[in-house]
């Protein structure tokens, strides 16, 4: 499975084929030639992918192509991980973030992030949202007031949970407690966000409440999405990068990609005959 | 070859799964489909074994805790005085306590009519006999008596017998030859009994209090000053202006201390006079006569004339002493109140000793420390340490806390105590510090589990937001994690309250003059030595001279101590619920 050679040589596979829209903002995070091994297992292979500033990039992909790994290397996540090992470089404003002595948690600070399952804390609504900023050392109660409501409001969960701000995070439904989720991660005002199939759990209605929320949020922040979902991708995103076994296939505006893609792999995948 | 496994496989497959169908059904001819199994194979026989020591266990365990609480509850209710007479003329009056057959022996069958021998050889040489407790151990030199039943001539209760709890000397059973009411001898008359023995308990706990607080506080104050002195004479040398002046200041001081003394005791010898005025005469059954100040009597009652509300109103009001006094009679009667507080104060001392101790240990074990061979090394030995006999730590905790670490403490700061130990004795803070190394490894395994039943993607939520390790951890994983925390306490707690053996090395002793906590400067006394309800079983039961008098208590004791243990833990419990309630996970 994994003896890509010989695939690449089966598909006639090319090199990463670039046509990407590119922002006037620059690139916010610059994905260079980034390898990275779970112990043994190899499961991105040189990887570049200049992500655009204030644009929505899409990561597609079939399962286990390495989506969520590329996703979480961009702040470190991956850090948790025993025996992870990398090589290459992510650039943001021009430092590698893998260089020794960056300040991770600086880092984490300037990103937001929204994982696959919705992972809310223990504790209450409120607690919930202002928690990036309580552990940054804000207390003032007017800051975090203003900011629940400005990120509940943003990720559709104003309304619903306006009257229950104080009750714990996990009598929310699951659907409920994604867009909690995307309320944290955008309670800091960060950067980037990065997304990890934010929409999988919720009903179509929230699904266009997030989908509205990130053509919203484009321009002022940097999105970084992964989703299985081509529509979505296809409704949301200005660039999108293909994956296939932990390799980027395709790297191109959104329209591009999915009406005209240069490779074969990527057309077979967007069209649906394999996946 | 492998054409006999062709034909090998599918016959022993029938086999094995349809059993003695397809045997049937093969021999049969007609195609039998039974969709059974062995009675082995569907587990059945397991079942009922496990059923069955499941049972055994639940009998066990509720039969033991029936026996403790019946004998516990049953212990203080009053019960009647009989009058025995016996054969060869003695009159006997005492309470049955318990009774049953036993082989009767050959010198005492001689000793016997012919009608009587013949009786007990029918059956088979067994008598039954009853065991009163006849009490006058003053007069008697003994406690109990067994009776034989083919020695009792006539069994009687008459009503005119009384039980007497006394002070010293624990129970005198008999009537009431008189009173004297003001060093007059007056009719006995039981409402001016009833009136003069409040008065004269009265004027007993005055003296208690004049004797022991507030002459004890003076005892105090005069060993300060006496401290004082001999620092002085440390700090600045034998005869130096100093420690001269130091000397007559405290010695002008204890001359004053002395003079309040005096005053103290005169009232004490006051009042003494007067009490020795009100007196009541006992008699035994056999006629002698016991005269004693009635202030010495703690209860009195006509055992044999009692309504059923004033036997109820007995029994609270023994519970109640149990529960509030000190005890007397080398612990056999009175209270337990110094061993609760002991037992009670040392746990809680425990726990504050074993909770951040084992919580940081396995914090640092479980989150911070790199996972390898050292780390599964720390922690085999940690669940090892479970295995180490208790009185093992015993021996450790005096050796390192009470000599070592006391002994250092000692030499420090308080060197005007030398050669008396301050520190360097068995105390309550050792002893609850040994304990808490005794209960640490419970915390410890208790405490990782939880840390580790934490689910990562909370750990990662908090890190994507910022926050550094240590907030996530305090934030989130600890919260998380305390209910599980928590039942580390708990079970920790209980091993740690039923613990005896340790304790008697560290500061447990049989009887402390004065509580860990009192009204004296710096009021709470950690180098103390305490008593312990555990230890108080083990004194009563099996130490004490009269063991057959301890014997009620050590059920009461024990019930006590449950009793105890339960309500500490239903308390952590509670908490711990609140807790779960807190971060229990919603319905998706
Ligand atoms: N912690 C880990 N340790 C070892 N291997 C891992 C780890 N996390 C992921 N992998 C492996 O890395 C590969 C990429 O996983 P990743 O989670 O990035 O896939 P994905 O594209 O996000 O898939 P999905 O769409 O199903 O979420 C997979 O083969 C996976 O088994
Ligand atoms: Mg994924």
């Amino acid at each position: 499975m994994t003896d890509t050679a010989t695939i690449d040589a089966a598909q006639g596979y090319e090199p990463t084929a670039n046509h990407y829209k590119t922002s006037d903002q620059g690139v916010a995070l610059d994905i260079q030639n980034f390898n990275l091994w779970y112990g043994d297992k190899q499961a991105l292979f040189d990887n570049t992918l200049p992500v655009q500033k204030g644009l929505v990039t899409a990561l597609i992909g079939p399962s286990g192509c390495g989506k969520s790994t590329l996703l979480r290397s961009l702040n470190r996540m991956n850090d948790l991980v025993d025996g992870l090992r990398i090589s290459g470089k992510v650039l943001v404003d021009g430092f590698d973030i893998y260089n020794k002595g960056v300040d991770v948690i600086a880092l984490r600070k300037r990103m937001g992030m929204v994982f696959q399952k919705p992972n809310p804390f223990a504790m209450s609504i409120y607690d919930n949202v202002t928690y990036p900023l309580r552990v940054d050392g804000v207390t003032k109660k007017s800051i975090l007031d203003e900011t629940v409501e400005r990120s509940l409001r943003s990720a559709a969960l104003w309304d619903e949970a306006k009257d229950r701000l104080h009750d714990s995070a996990l009598g929310l439904s699951g659907g409920q407690q994604q867009r909690l989720c995307i309320a944290r991660g955008i309670a800091s005002d960060p950067e980037v966000l990065l997304m990890d199939e934010p929409c999988s759990a919720l009903d179509p209605i929230a699904t266009a409440k997030i989908e509205e929320l990130i053509g919203q949020l484009a321009g002022a922040y940097t999105i970084v999405m992964v989703t299985h979902s081509m529509s979505q991708a296809a409704r949301v995103s200005h660039n999108t990068a293909f994956m296939y076994l932990g390799r980027l296939i395709e790297y191109g505006e959104t329209t591009t990609i999915f009406t005209n893609p240069k490779q074969a792999r990527t057309n077979d995948y967007v069209t649906g005959r394999f996946g | 070859m492998s054409v006999s496994n062709d034909q090998d496989i599918p016959a022993s497959g029938a086999a094995g799964l349809a059993g003695v169908a397809a045997r049937e059904a093969t021999g049969g001819g007609r195609r039998v489909r039974r969709f059974s199994a062995d009675l082995s194979a569907v587990g059945e026989p397991a079942l009922w074994a496990f059923g069955g020591a499941l049972a055994l266990g639940i009998i066990l365990i509720s039969g033991f805790l029936f026996m403790i609480a019946w004998n516990g509850m049953t212990t203080f209710w009053p019960k009647p005085i009989e009058q025995v007479e016996l054969r060869d003329g003695t009159v006997l009056a005492g309470v049955a306590t318990r009774g049953g057959p036993y082989r009767v022996g050959e010198d005492v069958l001689l000793t016997l009519d012919d009608a009587q021998r013949a009786e007990i050889e029918g059956e088979l040489g067994i008598a039954s006999r009853t065991l009163y407790k006849t009490a006058n151990f003053d007069l008697y030199g003994d406690d109990f008596r067994w009776v034989s039943d083919f020695e009792v001539a006539s069994l009687s209760q008459p009503d005119d017998f009384w039980y007497f709890e006394r002070q010293v000397w624990g129970v005198f059973i008999g009537r009431i030859a008189g009173l004297t009411v003001g060093g007059e001898p007056r009719e006995m008359d039981r409402a001016l009994l009833a009136r003069e023995h409040t008065a004269a308990r009265e004027r007993f706990a005055q003296m208690r209090r004049l004797e022991q607080r507030e002459i004890g506080a003076i005892n105090h104050r005069i060993e300060r000053e006496r401290l004082a002195q001999r620092r002085a004479v440390l700090r600045h040398g034998e005869g130096s202006p100093q420690s001269q002046a130091a000397i007559e200041a405290a010695q002008a001081s204890i001359a004053e201390l002395q003079a309040e003394f005096q005053t103290l005791q005169a009232q004490v010898n006051e009042i003494r006079a007067t009490d020795r005025q009100y007196r009541i005469q006992m008699e035994e059954v056999g006629g002698r006569v016991v005269d004693i100040e009635l202030s010495q009597i703690v209860r009195l009652f006509p055992s044999n004339d009692l309504s059923l509300g004033q036997k109820i109103g007995i029994y609270f009001s023994r519970w109640w002493e149990f529960i509030s006094t000190e005890p007397r009679e080398a612990n056999t009667q009175g209270g337990v109140l110094p061993a609760i507080f002991g037992t009670v104060a040392m746990t809680l001392l425990m726990v504050v000793f074993v909770a951040p101790f084992g919580v940081i240990t396995a914090l640092y074990l479980r989150e911070y420390a790199k996972q390898g061979r050292i780390t599964s090394l720390v922690r085999i030995s940690v669940n090892n340490l479970a295995g180490v006999p208790s009185i093992v730590y015993g021996v450790f905790g005096l050796g390192f806390f009470a000599y070592t670490m006391g002994g250092s403490i000692d030499q420090l700061f308080y060197a005007e105590n030398l050669p008396n130990p301050t520190f360097g004795k068995g105390g309550i803070l050792w002893a609850s510090l040994t304990l808490a190394l005794l209960t640490v490894p419970v915390v410890i395994v208790a405490t990782e589990e939880a840390l580790s039943a934490v689910p990562r993607s909370m750990r990662e939520g908090s890190l994507a937001c910022g926050a550094s390790k240590w907030q996530t951890i305090r934030y989130i994983v600890l919260p998380k994690a305390m209910p599980g925390i928590m039942t580390g306490m708990i079970l920790a707690m209980a091993r740690g309250a039923g613990e005896v053996a340790p304790l008697m090395l560290v500061g447990v002793v049989k009887l402390a003059p004065a509580l860990p906590i009192d009204g004296f400067y710096p009021f709470v006394h950690l180098d103390r030595s305490f008593m312990h309800l555990g230890f108080h079983i083990f004194d009563v039961g099996f130490q004490s001279r009269n063991s057959e008098a301890g014997k009620p208590m050590v059920f009461v004791t024990t019930l006590l101590l449950l009793a105890l243990i339960v309500t500490m833990n239903a308390t952590a419990i509670i908490i711990r619920n609140r807790l779960k309630r807190k971060y229990a996970d919603g319905q998706f």
